[in-house]
């Protein structure tokens, strides 16, 4: 059972708690990782930016994408918790299929794809010695790990029958190729474990680069890596943690990084943004994918360039803008071309994420902002925690205004006056009440109907006058780290921490406080923990 | 080997290319007789004069307004008319079934999704706060199963504005929904598509037949390492592969030469939203024309079409807010959710008149067809359960009783109508759902 889901349960039956829950009070601190208890290890399918990458590790940037993949879906709020536990429909079988043949296509089509990955020159249409050499090197990028003999004998017999078929080594070659793009040893991360020769459960090494990768840099090992696997060098902690240092050097850790804040907030959800643009005249095409790239690109900087105190990701006033967001914050945009870095006003209220349209638009309905909404995505983003949906059979429309109702606040309090409602609305709107002088796209206003917007509130005990000091309240509340730390646990490991890795959570996240909450430190941390390194055994 | 040339591309004689297949050129170690995957009887397309039923289901969501859609007097015939959110059927009441007064019997422990899982899949959720998934698979999957398996696509799962659908193989197990027109048309009646008499067979295809035995076999390794879930996992997978594997065998053999089928035009390859407003209409015009050719060139018998998904939050055409907000904070009578409700009706009877329009034997391909349209709830503010919103279109080959407006007085379950459909498309089953939705009887109201 998932920590997460522990104080779901708890909420569910009683629907009081909501949010007031004390942070876990921990013992003196501890020095040593805690021994953890993981769940058995899954397969874990690539979710389509993983796939996307590692095509492109394989061909090359010019390599053209299959137009559809199956799409990922979100569990316990991370694609890559959906990418462990959900099973491909046929249509997905399908697509890979067809992308397989088409991406081989492309790679062994004549030209500078097919000169950059083949390392011979086939003499004849039949060549079983260059197919194999082929499929053996463009066979270990893609599975992530060598071939066995058995496995390049059938899909270098395939290849030799096909082009026999087509009458060019190629053309025959490509039914190799599309074969090792559709197996699952491509399409799924193969992450289960091995005996360790001191005892218990060790990954392999090939499974230490996959895991490694597609974690820090959300691709495929490099070359680098596959030779430190084949060297054994990854279940060696000294060769272990300079391998995570050169990755977390490398450019691809912010690709990584970018990756995993894109699911935590789900800023996918960016390409559907849609609102009315009568009511929302600074509507227009691109503000969705414009606000994705603000979120990305603060966050970036904060972690990578800065390197500050990760708690500053609420309350910073440094940010990036383009021409589009510009618009919208009534700042100047820096660049007239693309992004630019710009620092918000010290005396304004919109400051750290929260002032980002990519929440205010997004949590938030086509024609009006929410408190609810806005409340929920703190509950459930920020903080790790669910609330229950509301009972069913329940009349939700909230009663006619009163004829002065004229701000949300005076509009929701029916949700805070009737006790049953307010179980679970009090964890929620007070939030979202804070958050009212940003309207559904995120446009400062001091008045709602010509009412001054009353924005104070408390989260947790803590009160707050308006919009930046939720900001500041939040940044210091003991579940906001906690929950960071588990969303980067959960991303690299498939899942949120089990009952069995409570203690190696909560040592995660004293390592994290003690490293001056630099999350660099915190992604070091999680890749050279021995959980990262010790699966449980599968249970045939 | 007589080799013919087509778009830049070369292709073997169908026949040459089976005698190779046949002779074992293409079969890899340890792996069945290819012949096996063709239809051995060869009736994949061959209908012997007997006319094959299809489902559809075609889904809205976030409910209706229940005193201004159930019509006022029950039967069939003159005895009955449409009620005012169901005006948009006036052609096709002839053809038509409504279904009032039954209920989904499981709990409502999560607004609209309890309800959606109960009505579509007969099983109440796995974990109401974990609630992506269904823990049963949905009707549509349960009637493919059965009537799906001779055509080219088992089913098809399609959508107008992103919708996610609630197609389910089983638990995590969700078909995606197909959204845009011009990809649905692509892969139904794209480059594989042929028409009689084209005999050009692209080679490349038995050839990927015998790579899927490949990765079958990879699946059989790695299966043999898994755990339980995982074994689950790759079952699905491998059933997506002999999905394929049929598929792949049949676009090698002649296309059928129905009456009915006609090529239709490409789509358009997007259609944006218009002041951030989805064009539903539209995009369902086009969705409607495709499902009903790919029922009539016989590529599939089964297609789930989600108009909307619950809670959606779409704005509608001429709405002051989103769909699922209109729900909960419109007052009054709520006529804008009134007129949410009808705009789903006539893209409903967009999709039936699509039908209607395509002769098959001695009436139409909507006689031929059960079409079943429903909602997650009733009344959306309240997310009510009870009294479901069901139409039933086309007679599913004269089985269903039509013109005709069944009210179940007793509030009975509404698994008895997924039964009778189940019933009227010949499949052999005489339960459906589980926990309080497990019916053994099916609404016999319904049958002719």
């Amino acid at each position: 059972m998932k920590t997460h889901s522990l104080l779901l349960t708890a909420l569910a039956f009683t629907c009081v708690s909501c949010g007031t829950d004390a942070p876990v009070v921990r013992d003196s601190p501890v020095s040593s990782e805690p021994a953890a208890t993981p769940p058995e290890p899954v397969i874990r399918r690539l979710t389509e930016s993983q796939y996307e990458s590692s095509v492109h590790d394989l061909f090359g940037e010019d390599s053209v994408l299959p137009l559809r993949i199956e799409p990922d879906i979100e569990q316990d709020g991370l694609l890559s918790i959906g990418s462990a536990h959900n099973s491909l429909s046929p249509l997905g079988v399908e697509q890979y299929e067809e992308a397989s043949f088409s991406l081989a296509e492309q790679a062994l089509a004549p030209g500078p794809i097919r000169d950059a990955i083949m390392p011979c020159q086939p003499a004849a249409i039949q060549d079983a010695d260059c197919a194999r050499n082929a499929l053996s090197t463009l066979g270990r990028q893609a599975w992530r790990r060598p071939l066995t003999n058995a496995e390049l004998d059938t899909i270098v017999a395939l290849s030799g029958t096909a082009a026999d078929i087509r009458g060019d080594f190629y053309l025959g070659l490509e039914l190799g190729l599309g074969t090792l793009l559709q197996s699952p040893y491509f399409v799924y991360r193969v992450e289960l474990g091995e005996a360790a020769p001191e005892g218990g459960r060790r990954y392999t090494n090939n499974e230490m680069a996959t895991k490694l990768s597609y974690f820090l840099w959300n691709t495929a090992p490099d070359e680098a890596l596959l030779t430190a696997a084949e060297n054994g060098e990854l279940t060696e902690s000294v060769a272990l943690n300079t391998q995570v240092e050169r990755m977390l050097d490398d450019p691809k850790a912010r690709q990584g990084f970018r990756n995993l804040i894109s699911e935590m907030l789900a800023l996918y959800e960016l390409d559907e943004l849609s609102k009315d643009p009568n009511v929302f005249p600074a509507m227009r095409t691109g503000i969705g994918p414009s606000a994705r790239e603000e979120t990305l690109l603060t966050v970036e900087a904060l972690v990578f360039d800065r390197q500050d105190d990760f708690r500053s990701w609420m309350t910073t006033r440094d940010t990036f803008v383009d021409q589009n967001l510009a618009m919208i914050y009534a700042v100047a945009a820096p660049n007239l071309e693309g992004f630019g870095p710009t620092h918000l006003p010290d005396d304004g209220l919109r400051s750290g994420l929260l002032g980002q349209v990519s929440i205010l638009a997004t949590a938030a309905h086509p024609v009006s902002s929410s408190a609810t909404l806005r409340g929920l995505f703190v509950r459930n983003k920020l903080l790790c925690q669910d609330i229950p949906p509301p009972p069913a059979d329940v009349d939700t429309s909230i009663p006619e205004p009163e004829p002065g109702a004229l701000t949300l606040r005076d509009r929701v309090a029916s949700h805070l006056e009737n006790d049953f409602c307010a179980t679970c609305h009090s964890a929620m709107d007070p939030i979202g009440l804070a958050l009212e002088n940003f309207d559904g796209i995120g446009i400062y206003r001091e008045t709602e109907n010509g009412v001054v917007i009353d924005a104070h509130g408390e989260i947790d005990g803590e009160s707050y006058d308006n919009a930046e000091g939720l900001g500041r309240v939040l940044a210091l509340n003991p579940g906001y780290t906690a929950c960071m730390t588990d969303t980067v646990f959960g991303y690299a490991e498939g899942h949120r921490p089990t009952l069995g890795e409570l203690g190696l959570s909560e040592w995660l996240l004293e390592r994290f406080e003690q490293e001056g909450y630099s999350m660099k430190s915190l992604l070091r941390e999680v890749a050279t923990s021995q959980a990262f390194r010790t699966p449980s055994e599968v249970v045939q | 080997m007589s080799w013919h040339r087509k778009n830049g591309r070369l292709f073997l004689d169908r026949r040459t290319l089976l005698r190779g297949t046949l002779a074992g050129g293409l079969i890899s170690v340890g792996l069945p007789p290819l012949e096996a995957m063709f239809n051995v009887n060869g009736t994949a397309y061959a209908l012997d004069g007997v006319l094959p039923k299809r489902f559809g289901m075609f889904f809205w969501g976030n409910g209706n307004r229940p005193e201004r859609w159930t019509p006022s007097s029950a039967g069939l015939g003159s005895d009955w008319s449409l009620s005012e959110s169901l005006q948009p059927l006036a052609a096709l009441k002839s053809k038509l079934t409504v279904v009032t007064g039954t209920d989904v019997k499981l709990p409502n422990d999560a607004p609209h999704t309890s309800g959606a899982a109960g009505l579509l899949s007969g099983a109440r959720l796995g974990n109401i706060l974990d609630d992506n998934s269904f823990t049963a698979p949905s009707i549509d999957q349960v009637i493919a199963n059965d009537i799906g398996g001779d055509t080219l696509y088992r089913s098809l799962e399609t959508g107008v504005a992103g919708s996610n659908g609630n197609s389910f193989n089983g638990p995590g197990s969700k078909n995606p929904v197909e959204s845009s027109p011009f990809a649905l048309y692509e892969r139904v009646f794209g480059d594989t598509f042929r028409e009689p008499g084209d005999t050009e067979v692209d080679p490349m295809l038995g050839l990927r037949q015998s790579a899927l035995d490949a990765v079958i076999g990879h699946i059989g390794s790695l299966n043999a390492r898994v755990g339980a879930n995982d074994k689950i996992r790759l079952d699905q997978h491998l059933t997506g592969i002999r999905e394929l594997e049929p598929r792949l065998a049949r676009l090698q053999e002649d296309p059928p030469d129905l009456a009915a089928c006609l090529k239709p035009g490409v789509p358009n390859n997007a259609y944006p939203d218009i002041d951030g407003r989805p064009q539903l209409a539209l995009v369902n015009g086009v969705m409607s024309e495709l499902l009903a050719m790919a029922f009539a060139c016989d590529q599939t018998r089964v297609f789930s079409h989600w108009f909307t998904d619950p809670l959606n939050d779409l704005l509608f055409p001429s709405a002051s807010a989103g769909s699922h907000d209109l729900t909960h904070n419109e007052g009054g009578d709520q006529p804008e959710v009134q007129a949410n409700t009808v705009y789903a009706i006539e893209a409903f009877a967009t999709l039936l008149t699509a039908l209607e329009a395509i002769p098959e034997g001695s009436g139409t391909l909507l006689d031929n067809c059960a079409i079943l349209a429903s909602s997650e709830v009733s009344l959306g503010q309240t997310h009510s359960i009870l009294d479901m919103p069901i139409l039933i279109g086309g007679s599913a080959c004269g089985v269903l009783k039509t013109d005709h407006h069944f009210q179940s007085l007793g509030g009975e379950n509404v698994s008895k109508v997924t039964l009778a459909i189940m019933q009227a498309l010949d499949m052999n089953v005489n339960e459906f759902g589980t926990d309080e939705a497990h019916v053994t009887e099916p609404l016999t109201g319904l049958f002719a």
